[in-house]
C-alpha cells in the first residue's frame, strides 16, 4: 500500500513528465517546422560518410616520378621501365636533376631518380652501384612512402639482374604476416566508427547549442521561465528531440557503413546502441553548456566547433593514433568522449569485444556526461536568479 | 534626392560592422585567439609518422640469438615492446583486449635453425583495425627480417665461393624538409582550414542574424545600395582574415619551424584571393538561409567536403579520379597548394599562376552569384 506522501510524489513525477513531454513536443515542432534544418541534419551525415569512404585514404598510387637517365644504356632503360611497370609510380618525364626541382615546385613530380653515367658498367662489374633519388620532402607522408616504394622496386630489380630467384625461393628467414579484424586494410572500415563520433558531435553539440542559444537571443527563454515548467524540465524537454535526432543519425551512419562499405558487426548491437546513447548524452550536455555560456548563436557555433568538432576529429584517434601524440595532448584526449566512442565502437564492431572490454569506454563517456550536464544545469539556474 | 557617395556608404557600413564585432569580446576571442590555440594543438597532434606501436614479443626460442633479434627489431622505435606473451593464442587475446596492436612470434629453435641453415619462419600478428598502423608495423618486421635474410643469403653465396651479385643502392636526398617532419607541411594546411571556417561561418551567420532579427530590412530602407552594403560588411572580415594569417604564420614559424622560402607577395595575393572566395561563399550561403541555424548547417555542408577534398588531411592523389576532378572547384585546395608552395618550396608566381587564377575565378563567381541573389531578394 502506498501512503499519501508517496502518492503525491508519484503524481508530482507524473505532472513533471507531462511538462517535459510538452517542452519536448514544442521543441519537436520547432525542428519539424524547419525542414531545411532537418534535411541538412540527416543528409549531411550520409554525404560525409560517402566522401570519407571514397575520398579519404592515405594509400598512394600513381605517384609522379621523373627519371634522369644520364647513362642511356640498356640497363638504365630497364630500370626506368621497371619503375613505371609497378603501377605505383608514374614516370612523367626524363629530366636532369636541376629540372626536377622546377617540377617539384609546380607539383608535377614528387621525386626524381638520377641514374649516373657508368651505371651499366658498374653493374656488370658487380660493384655497389648508387642511384640518386631526389625526393620532395614537403609532405613527409608521401616522401616516406615513396622512398620505401622505390627501394622495394630497386631491390626487386637487383634480384632480377642477379638471377637470385633461386636463392629467394628458399629464403633463410620467412616472415608470415597475419592481420586480424581488417585483413584487406580498408580505410572505410577504420573510418566509419570515427566518422560516426564526429557526425554525432556536430549534430548533437551544435544543434543543441544553436537551438538553446537562439532561445536566449530571441528572448523567448524568459517567456519559458514564466511558465510553471521547471528549469530541469526545460533542459530535459529541450534535449529530448535532439537525443532522438542524434540516435537516428547514428543508426543512419552505421547502416550506411554496413551497406556501402561492408562494415562488419562482430559484437552485440545492443552494446553499440548503449555506446551511442551514452556518447549522445555527453554531447548534448556539452551543447547545453556551450549555449548557457555563449547565449548567442554566433559565439555558440565557434565555441562548439572549437570544443567538440575539432577534438572529435583530431584527438579521438579517428585518423591520428592517440599514442603517437605528445604527452599533454594524450591527457587532453583522455577527457574527450569521442576518443572513448571511437575506441569502443572499433572494439565492438571490428573485434567483437564485449562489455568486459568496453566498460572503461562507457565509464569515460559517462563521467564526462555527468560532469557537463551537472555544470550546465547549475549555471542554468544561477543565470536566471 | 541623391544617395551619398559609394565611399561614404561603404565606410558607414564598415564602421558599424567593426564596432559591432569589437564590442562583443567573445566574438573577437573566437576570431583571433581560438584559431591560434587550435593551430598549436592541432599542429602538435597531427603526426603522420606511425611509431611506438605497442608490440608483444612471443619468444618461443628463448635463446641468446632470439633475444638479440627481438632487441634489434624493436630498436628503431616503430615497434614498442608492450610485454611478453607465452604463445600466439595468448598474444591474440591481448590484441583482442586492446593491450597491444602487434605481436612477433619467434619460433622454437630459431637460433639453431639459422645456424644450421634450415629455413625459419617468423610470424607477425597485427591488429588491422588501423590499416596505417598495421602496414607500418608489418613493414618494420618485414624490413628487419628481410634484411637479415638477404645478408644471410649473401654470406652463404660468399662461403660457397660464388661471385656476389651486383647491388643497386638507392641514395635518397630529401629536398625542402630533410628531416621529414610533419608539422611544416601540416601547419599551413591547418591555417587554411581555420581561415575558411572562421570567415565563411561568420559571414553566413552574420547576415542570417540580421535577417532573423529584422535589422536587415531597416538597413535596406536607407538609401544605401545593396552592393556597397555587402562590401562594407565583408571588409572587416577580410581584414580579420589577413590578421589571422599573419598570426598563424608567426606561430607556424616560431613554434613549428615552418620555413618561408618564397615571396610573401605571392603568398599575400593568394590570401586575398582566397578570402575573397571564402567570404563570397559565406555570403552566398546567407542568401539561401532564413535562420542562423540554417546558415550554420549550410556552411557545414560546404566546409566539410571542402576540407576533406583539399589535400590538407590526406593527399589528393590517393582519391579516385572522379573525386580528384571535383577538387578543381575547391578554393581550399588551390590555397593549400599556393601557401605550401610559397612557404615550403619557394614557388613563385610562374609556378602557381594556375592556382591563383582558379582562386580568382571561384571568388568572382560566388561573389557574383551571391550579389545577384541578394539583389533579387531585396527587390
Amino acid at each position: 500500500m502506498s501512503g499519501p506522501a508517496e502518492r503525491s510524489a508519484g503524481a508530482r513525477l507524473r505532472r513533471s513528465l507531462v511538462r517535459i513531454g510538452a517542452m519536448a513536443s514544442k521543441e519537436a515542432i520547432h525542428v519539424r517546422r524547419d525542414p531545411r534544418t532537418l534535411a541538412l541534419a540527416l543528409v549531411m551525415p550520409v554525404v560525409m560518410l560517402f566522401l570519407f569512404g571514397y575520398g579519404v585514404s592515405v594509400d598512394l598510387e600513381h605517384l609522379p616520378i621523373s627519371v634522369a637517365d644520364l647513362d642511356r644504356s640498356e640497363a638504365s632503360r630497364a630500370l626506368a621501365r621497371t619503375l613505371g611497370a609497378s603501377g605505383e609510380l608514374d614516370v612523367v618525364s626524363s629530366a636532369g636533376a636541376d629540372e626536377a626541382q622546377a617540377l617539384f615546385r609546380r607539383g608535377l613530380a614528387v621525386a626524381a631518380l638520377v641514374v649516373p653515367e657508368g651505371y651499366a658498367k658498374d653493374l656488370a662489374s658487380g660493384r655497389r652501384t648508387p642511384v640518386q633519388l631526389l625526393v620532395d620532402g614537403a609532405d613527409a607522408l608521401v616522401a616516406n612512402q615513396l622512398v620505401a616504394k622505390v627501394e622495394a622496386i630497386v631491390r626487386a630489380e637487383t634480384r632480377r639482374i642477379a638471377g637470385l630467384e633461386a636463392a629467394r625461393a628458399a629464403p633463410p628467414v620467412q616472415v608470415k604476416v597475419w592481420t586480424l579484424y581488417n585483413p584487406e586494410a580498408r580505410s572505410a572500415v577504420f573510418m566509419v566508427p570515427g566518422l560516426s563520433a564526429w557526425l554525432l558531435a556536430i549534430t548533437a553539440v551544435m544543434l543543441t547549442a544553436l537551438a538553446i542559444a537562439g532561445e536566449w537571443e530571441r528572448g523567448s527563454m524568459e517567456q519559458l521561465f514564466a511558465t510553471p515548467v521547471g528549469r530541469f524540465e526545460i533542459i530535459a524537454g529541450k534535449l529530448l528531440p535532439y537525443l532522438v535526432l542524434g540516435l537516428v543519425t547514428f543508426q543512419l551512419v552505421l547502416a550506411f557503413g554496413m551497406v556501402a562499405f561492408d562494415l562488419p558487426v562482430r559484437g552485440s548491437l545492443v552494446l553499440v546502441a548503449v555506446l551511442g546513447l551514452v556518447f549522445l548524452a555527453a554531447m548534448l550536455g556539452q551543447g547545453l553548456l556551450v549555449s548557457v555560456l555563449a547565449k548567442n548563436q554566433l559565439v555558440a557555433t565557434q565555441a562548439g566547433a572549437l570544443s567538440a568538432m575539432l577534438p572529435a576529429i583530431i584527438l579521438s584517434g579517428m585518423i591520428f593514433p592517440v599514442e603517437n601524440m605528445p604527452r599533454p595532448l594524450q591527457v587532453l584526449a583522455s577527457i574527450v568522449p569521442a576518443k572513448y566512442l571511437v575506441h569502443g565502437l572499433r572494439g565492438v564492431l571490428l573485434k567483437g569485444n564485449g562489455i568486459e572490454v568496453v566498460w572503461k569506454d562507457l565509464l569515460g563517456m559517462g563521467l564526462f556526461a555527468a560532469a557537463v550536464l551537472g555544470i550546465a544545469t547549475l549555471r542554468f539556474k544561477r543565470r536566471i536568479a | 534626392m541623391t544617395a551619398p557617395s559609394p565611399r561614404l556608404q561603404i565606410s558607414g557600413v564598415f564602421r558599424k560592422e567593426v564596432r559591432q564585432t569589437i564590442r562583443d569580446r567573445r566574438v573577437m576571442f573566437m576570431l583571433i585567439v581560438a584559431p591560434l590555440i587550435q593551430t598549436v594543438v592541432l599542429g602538435a597532434a597531427v603526426d603522420f609518422e606511425v611509431d611506438r606501436v605497442p608490440t608483444l614479443v612471443v619468444d618461443r626460442d628463448r635463446s641468446a640469438e632470439s633475444r638479440e633479434h627481438a632487441r634489434r627489431l624493436l630498436a628503431d622505435g616503430t615497434l614498442l615492446r608492450a610485454g611478453e606473451a607465452a604463445s600466439a593464442p595468448e598474444a591474440v587475446r591481448e590484441i583482442d583486449a586492446g593491450r597491444a596492436a602487434a605481436a612477433v612470434v619467434l619460433p622454437p629453435r630459431l637460433g639453431a635453425d639459422l645456424l644450421a641453415r634450415r629455413p625459419a619462419e617468423v610470424q607477425v600478428v597485427l591488429d588491422g583495425t588501423d590499416p596505417n598502423r598495421a602496414s607500418a608495423a608489418s613493414a618494420a618486421a618485414s624490413g628487419y627480417f628481410g634484411g637479415l635474410g638477404e645478408a644471410l643469403a649473401r654470406e652463404r653465396l660468399r662461403e660457397a665461393g660464388r661471385p656476389e651479385p651486383p647491388q643497386i643502392a638507392v641514395v635518397p636526398r630529401i629536398a625542402y624538409n630533410p628531416r621529414l617532419k610533419t608539422a611544416p607541411y601540416v601547419v599551413p594546411g591547418i591555417a587554411a582550414m581555420l581561415l575558411v571556417i572562421v570567415t565563411t561561418l561568420v559571414t553566413a551567420m552574420g547576415l542570417a542574424r540580421e535577417r532573423e532579427s529584422g535589422t536587415l530590412e531597416q538597413v535596406l530602407v536607407t538609401p544605401i545600395r545593396p552592393v556597397w552594403l555587402l562590401l562594407g560588411k565583408l571588409l572587416p572580415f577580410l581584414i580579420i582574415g589577413v590578421v589571422d594569417v599573419g598570426l598563424l604564420l608567426g606561430v607556424g614559424t616560431w613554434v613549428f619551424g615552418v620555413p618561408i622560402r618564397g615571396s610573401l607577395f605571392v603568398g599575400a595575393l593568394g590570401v586575398v584571393l582566397y578570402l575573397f572566395s571564402t567570404l563570397g561563399t559565406g555570403l552566398f550561403i546567407s542568401t539561401v538561409s532564413q535562420t542562423q541555424q540554417q546558415a550554420f548547417l549550410g556552411g557545414f555542408l560546404f566546409l566539410m567536403p571542402a576540407v576533406l577534398l583539399s589535400g590538407i588531411m590526406t593527399p589528393i592523389r590517393s582519391m579516385p579520379g572522379w573525386l580528384q576532378a571535383v577538387t578543381v572547384v575547391n578554393p581550399l585546395r588551390h590555397f593549400a597548394e599556393v601557401i605550401r608552395g610559397v612557404l615550403l618550396r619557394g614557388a613563385g608566381i610562374g609556378d602557381l599562376w594556375f592556382q591563383l587564377a582558379m582562386l580568382a575565378v571561384i571568388g568572382a563567381s560566388v561573389m557574383g552569384l551571391a550579389a545577384v541573389r541578394f539583389r533579387t531578394q531585396v527587390a
